[in-house]
Parts: structure tokens; C-alpha cells; sequence
């Protein structure tokens, strides 16, 4: 049976092979006045280009846009949103990573599709449908300081509702799939659950679109009960840094998929494919229900781009076994 | 009379635009390491002479001749390579250790900066290491088994160039650990490592962590086995007295009243109050004044004016107190 491929988010933005478009090196010749939008504009659109390229050689199934133009996962929405500032750096969760903190300043509101034209540029270049990627309305709340709202769940739907019209105007541009990257709810307990929901609910009202919700880091455990109903497609997991996300295979409810997230998208150490087959192996032996996606237990960003490419190999040779004859 | 409130600073200071200009050069092989070396060495009499001048009391050498604080190390040892670039934030990119093999320490670090830092004054100068977790934490781990084995091995090899700075006249060594705050589950495996890494060091020993969740990791921070724990306590408004208040902190304390993020410069009048809210809960000989975190993403000129308000602010808390140094 086969199993699909996807990635988790962003993908490193330099280029393997020197000379190559980087927006890196555009962004500091920008500060020295010496390269303009323009040229930012073109390296980013080449760049997407590169990124979507290198999945579909490798075999991705579901590929992303890797998000060029994004500084963080979270900033390039929020700045699009009526509502939100955007603040001073700080640290992302336990890494040694860094984004800048929005802030909510006034009632939040969605007045203009923020990534769409992002997705169209990169499903021209592709031959698959192109998975968007958001943050999800939990994680932006809490990745947030509200300075606004009088309590949690009124600040959480509002930004639910904003990501659910985003996700509106994606599918009308032809999105089949959006991916919502939920670190936070590894970190949200029981006593979370109204405002996990209050986030969450606005997000599947009339959804067309095939959604995932991805939970790097950590396992969902302590707020399963509150999103068991929600009418999420997929739900993705980090079986790599929280093992204890195997214990949430047998709660998901029938007919949904899992994305097994086994090629560790934080650490350089290459995975050997027949260990992930076999990890499929085990999680299709423990439910015979579900559809499996194969995919990192996080964005490939933050590794150096060779390893983020190796692993983008491995990942579907791993997706081949499991599904070959005797996979 | 009581003494306390010495003044120091948390480890590195801002290169000056010349030599941050010579290290790019020096990267696109335009100009001779011993060329960068000699303007290193300048720059740090410069740190050096600076630091005598704004009256501090514990000075350090201002880590001029180090980019990343875990590669700097990881480069001088055996069983680590460097990757290729990882973003941090939006365009800013590092270079990050890979554990490739065992790690160990085939050669000094830094005895030769902090001979020559030592050298240029008669007030004692920090010997300045990054920290085991810190190090693990923010390494690519290809070789070891978990987290803590690469922690521990860590811990022996900083704990060798500990004591080799202690036998060339260190009588200060700081360990940071600003990694520590953030996996609260991980405290336990933080002391361990520490622990070793000063295990015989006979000197006094520091760790200075950065901001993270306190509420979880206090009281139980006070067991990190060194004499000082640096902490921020300007950023956070001072927060952390309230935890000082139900639990006593019964350390030395590295007491941050500069916010190294901000441009402003503080007012006298907010750090001495800072440091008074101090006194509330700690003795003065307990307390080592010192900004919030390093200086290095700071201008010279703003790192300079920030120390010299918190000396002059530390001198009036000092007069009122009968305080002497
Ligand atoms: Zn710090």
C-alpha cells in the first residue's frame, strides 16, 4: 500500500551549488544598497523554484514552498493581518533559534489573502498540488502577546477566524491541502482545552481543503480529548523527540490519516530508510483504519541545506520500501 | 563595614567596525591570520583599557577573537566538524558544531587570550567557557548515543582547560549555560554536566544563564554546583525578586541591571533602584553587579555609556549603604 510523502514546513533557502540565486546573499547586498526588490523578488521566485524542484526529483508526493520570503513561521502572516505588530526578537520554544514575537494590539482581522500569492507562484512551477503552510491559530496565539483582548479564547478564535479566512482564500486559489504548524499544542494541557478549541474550531467550518494539523516537538497527548472531534484530515506527529507520540496513534479516530514525522528534522544525523519502514511498519500494525503520510517531525529549516536534501532522500526511499512488495 | 556590589560584565563586548571588517576579509582570505591577530590583540588592550577606565572591578577580555560561542570551541576540538550554514532568524545564518566522533580537548582554547587580557591589567579578568549543555544543546549529535553522554564529555574537556586557566592565575572562571533555562526536564543532566566541568576547579566559579521560565526551574536552579549563578534581572522588570522573596537565594548572584537588547541607555537613577530592590533580598556581599547579558550586540559607544551609569550608580548605592568594594 502506498504511502504518501510530504515535508513540515520551511526548507533551507541557500543554494547547494555556489553561484546559484540566494536570497541571502541579495538581503545583504540590500543593506548595502546594492541590490534591490527587485532582485530579492527574482532570487526568492528561483529559490521557490529550486525547493520545489528538488522534492519532486526526490519523489515528494505533497510538496511545499518552503517559504522563501518568511523570516520565522510566524511573522509573515501576522504582519499581513490587521490586528498584530510585530515586536522584538526572541528565543523560538527550547532552541537556539529566534523569532520576532507579534504582538496584538487591536481586534485582529483579515483584510487581504496574505500567502496566496505565494501558492499560486510556487503550484505553477510544480507538477503536484502544493501543500500550503500556516501557522496554527493555537501556536500564533501563543507565539503572540496579546495586548488587546480581555480573555485567552476571545483572542484565540480571533486569530482562528483570520487563518480560517487565509485558508478560505487558498482553497479558492486551488489549495487541496493545508498544513497548520501547532508546536503548541505538544505544550497545552486539559486545563488548555477551551482555548485550543476556541483557536481550532473557527479553522473547519466548511473546510474543503484537506487540512493537517502538525505537532512538532512534543505529543499532543494533554489536549487530544479537545481535538479528537474537530474535523481535521491528518494529524501530524514527531515520533522522533517525543516517542510518547506513538501512544496517540490508538486514539485518533477512524478514517483520518497520521503524518509519522521519523526523519528527524533536527539533527544532521542521516536516517537509514529500512528503519523507517519498519517504524511504518509498526504503526500501520497498530491500526489498520488509518491512511499514513510520511513526512520530518519538523520544518528542515534549520539544518544546513546538504543534510535537508539528504533527508528529503531518504525520507522517500523510506516511503518505497514501506510501500513496496513486502514493504 | 560591609563590602560587596563589585561590578563586571557577563563575557563578551561589541568588535569595533574595523575588526569586524577585518574578520570578513579575513574569511575571504584577503587578509593574513597573523595580520586579524594583531588587530585582535589590539582591540582587546582597547576592551581592556576601557573597562579600567569606566572602574569596573572584575574585567574580562571581551571575546574580540570569537564569533559564535559554541563554534569557537567545537572548532579547537577533536570529534566535532562544522556544518554548513543553519538560520537562526530571518537572514542570519551560523555555522553550527556536528559531533562526529568523541569530543575531546587536544589543545588550550583560550590560556593565551586570557595570559595576554592579564597581562594588560592589575584587576583580576575572568576566564571565560561556554558550558557542557549549552555546548550539547546547540550542537548537531551524530556520534553519541543521548544528549547527556555528548553533555559529559563536554563537561570533561572544559573542565581540563577550567584548570588550565587556573594554573595559568585565574581566579574567576565563568561557565555560561543559556541554554539551561529552556528544558526545564533537563536541570538535572545541566548540574550533572556543570558539576563536572568544575569539579577541582580552585577558583570562584560563575555560570550565567539566560531568561527563560523561572517558574519552573527556581529554587531548584540553586543547585547548579558553582558559587555565582548571573542572571538577568533588568529585562524581566526585576520579576525574579518575587521568587527571591518566597524562596531565599542563597548564592553569589550575578544581579543584571543593564538590558542588553535596548539601545537606550539606562538612567542612574533606574539601576541604582534596581540594585536597591536588591538589597531588599540579598547581601551585599552576595551581589555582583554586571549588565543583563553580553554587551557584543551593542555599539562601542553604547556598551561604554551603559557601564559607565552602572558604576556611577553602583558608587551612590555603595556611599549610602557604607558599602566598600
Ligand atoms: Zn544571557
Amino acid at each position: 500500500m502506498k504511502i504518501e510523502t510530504t515535508l513540515s514546513g520551511s526548507f533551507p533557502k541557500l543554494p547547494l551549488e555556489p553561484g546559484a540565486p540566494n536570497v541571502r546573499v541579495v538581503r545583504n547586498r540590500m543593506d548595502q544598497g546594492k541590490s534591490t526588490d527587485r532582485d530579492l523578488a527574482d532570487a526568492t521566485r528561483e529559490t521557490t523554484r529550486r525547493i520545489v524542484a528538488l522534492q519532486e526529483s526526490a519523489g515528494v508526493d505533497i510538496p511545499v514552498d518552503g517559504q522563501v520570503a518568511w523570516d520565522d513561521e510566524q511573522t509573515y502572516f501576522a504582519r499581513g493581518i490587521q490586528g498584530f505588530e510585530i515586536a522584538g526578537l526572541i528565543r523560538y520554544l527550547d532552541t537556539n533559534t529566534y523569532y520576532r514575537q507579534p504582538e496584538i494590539v487591536g481586534p485582529i482581522s483579515w483584510t487581504r489573502a496574505v500567502t496566496v500569492e505565494d501558492f499560486r507562484t510556487a503550484q505553477k512551477m510544480a507538477h503536484r498540488p502544493i501543500k500550503a503552510v500556516l501557522p496554527g491559530p493555537y501556536s500564533l496565539y501563543r507565539f503572540s502577546k496579546d495586548r488587546h483582548y480581555r480573555n485567552q479564547e476571545e483572542a484565540a478564535g480571533a486569530v482562528g477566524e483570520a487563518l480560517a479566512r487565509e485558508s478560505k482564500a487558498l482553497e479558492e486559489a486551488g489549495a487541496a491541502w493545508i498544513h497548520f504548524e501547532e508546536p503548541w499544542l505538544g505544550r497545552a494541557t486539559s486545563s488548555d482545552a477551551p482555548v485550543v478549541r476556541a483557536a481550532l474550531e473557527p479553522l473547519f467550518r466548511g473546510r474543503k481543503a484537506k487540512t493537517v494539523l502538525h505537532v512538532p516537538f512534543r505529543s499532543p497527548t494533554g489536549v487530544l480529548d479537545a481535538i479528537r472531534d474537530l474535523t481535521w484530515t491528518a494529524l501530524g506527529l514527531d515520533l522522533v523527540e517525543a516517542p510518547d507520540a506513538w501512544s496517540v496513534i490508538p486514539k485518533v479516530p477512524p478514517g483520518r490519516t497520521v503524518a509519522l514525522g521519523l526523519v528527524d528534522a533536527r539533527n544532521t544525523r542521516l536516517e537509514n530508510p529500512s528503519d523507517i519502514a519498519k517504524a511504518v511498519e509498526r504503526a500501520r500494525s497498530m491500526r489498520s483504519d488509518l491512511t499514513w503520510q510520511l513526512c520530518p517531525t519538523a520544518s528542515l529549516e534549520y539544518l544546513p541545506v546538504d543534510r535537508a536534501a539528504m533527508k528529503v532522500s531518504r525520507l522517500t526511499e523510506a516511503a518505497r520500501l514501506a510501500s513496496g512488495d513486502g514493504g | 563595614m560591609p563590602r560587596g556590589l563589585w561590578t563586571t560584565t557577563v563575557g563578551s563586548f561589541p568588535k569595533p567596525p574595523h575588526l569586524e571588517r577585518a574578520r570578513s576579509q579575513f574569511a575571504r582570505g584577503e587578509i593574513s591570520a597573523e595580520r586579524l591577530n594583531e588587530l585582535e590583540r589590539e582591540a582587546t588592550i582597547e576592551v581592556i583599557r576601557s573597562q579600567e577606565e569606566i572602574g569596573l572591578d572584575i574585567l574580562v577580555d571581551g571575546e574580540l577573537y570569537r564569533g559564535d560561542m559554541t563554534t569557537y570551541f567545537a572548532e579547537r576540538m577533536e570529534g566535532f566538524q562544522i556544518s554548513n550554514p543553519v538560520r537562526s532568524y530571518g537572514n542570519r545564518y551560523y555555522r553550527k558544531p556536528v559531533a562526529t566522533g568523541p569530543v575531546r580537548r587536544t589543545d588550550a582554547w583560550t590560556v593565551d587570550w586570557w595570559k595576554f587580557a592579564q597581562d594588560q591589567t592589575s584587576k583580576p579578568v575572568k576566564g571565560m567557557l561556554t558550558g557542557p549543555y549549552t555546548m550539547m544543546d546547540w550542537s548537531f549529535n551524530e556520534h553519541y548515543p543521548s544528549r547527556e553522554a555528548l553533555a559529559m564529555d563536554l563537561a570533561e574537556a572544559i573542565r581540563e582547560e577550567a584548570i588550565a586557566l587556573v594554573e595559568a592565575g585565574a581566579r574567576f572562571i565563568q561557565v555560561d549555560e543559556p541554554a539551561i533555562s529552556v528544558r526545564p526536564e533537563e536541570l538535572k543532566l545541566a548540574v550533572r554536566a556543570l558539576g563536572r566541568a568544575v569539579d577541582g576547579v580552585k577558583a570562584k566559579t560563575i555560570t550565567h544563564i539566560c531568561y527563560g521560565d523561572f517558574d519552573v526551574i527556581y529554587p531548584a536552579l540553586l543547585d547548579l554546583p558553582v558559587d555565582m549563578i548571573d542572571l538577568e534581572m533588568a529585562n524581566s522588570r526585576y520579576d525574579l525578586l518575587d521568587r527571591f522573596r518566597q524562596h531565599r537565594f542563597t548564592k553569589e548572584i550575578g544581579y543584571g541591571v543593564l538590558d542588553v537588547h535596548s539601545h537606550r541607555i539606562e538612567t542612574k537613577e533606574e539601576v541604582k533602584q534596581g540594585i536597591l530592590r536588591g538589597l531588599e533580598f540579598l547581601r551585599p556581599e552576595q551581589m555582583y553587579i554586571d549588565p543583563d547579558c553580553g554587551l557584543k550586540t551593542r555599539t562601542v559607544e553604547e556598551a561604554r555609556e551603559k557601564l559607565a551609569v552602572m558604576v556611577a550608580a553602583v558608587r551612590e548605592v555603595r556611599e549610602e549603604r557604607g558599602i566598600t568594594a
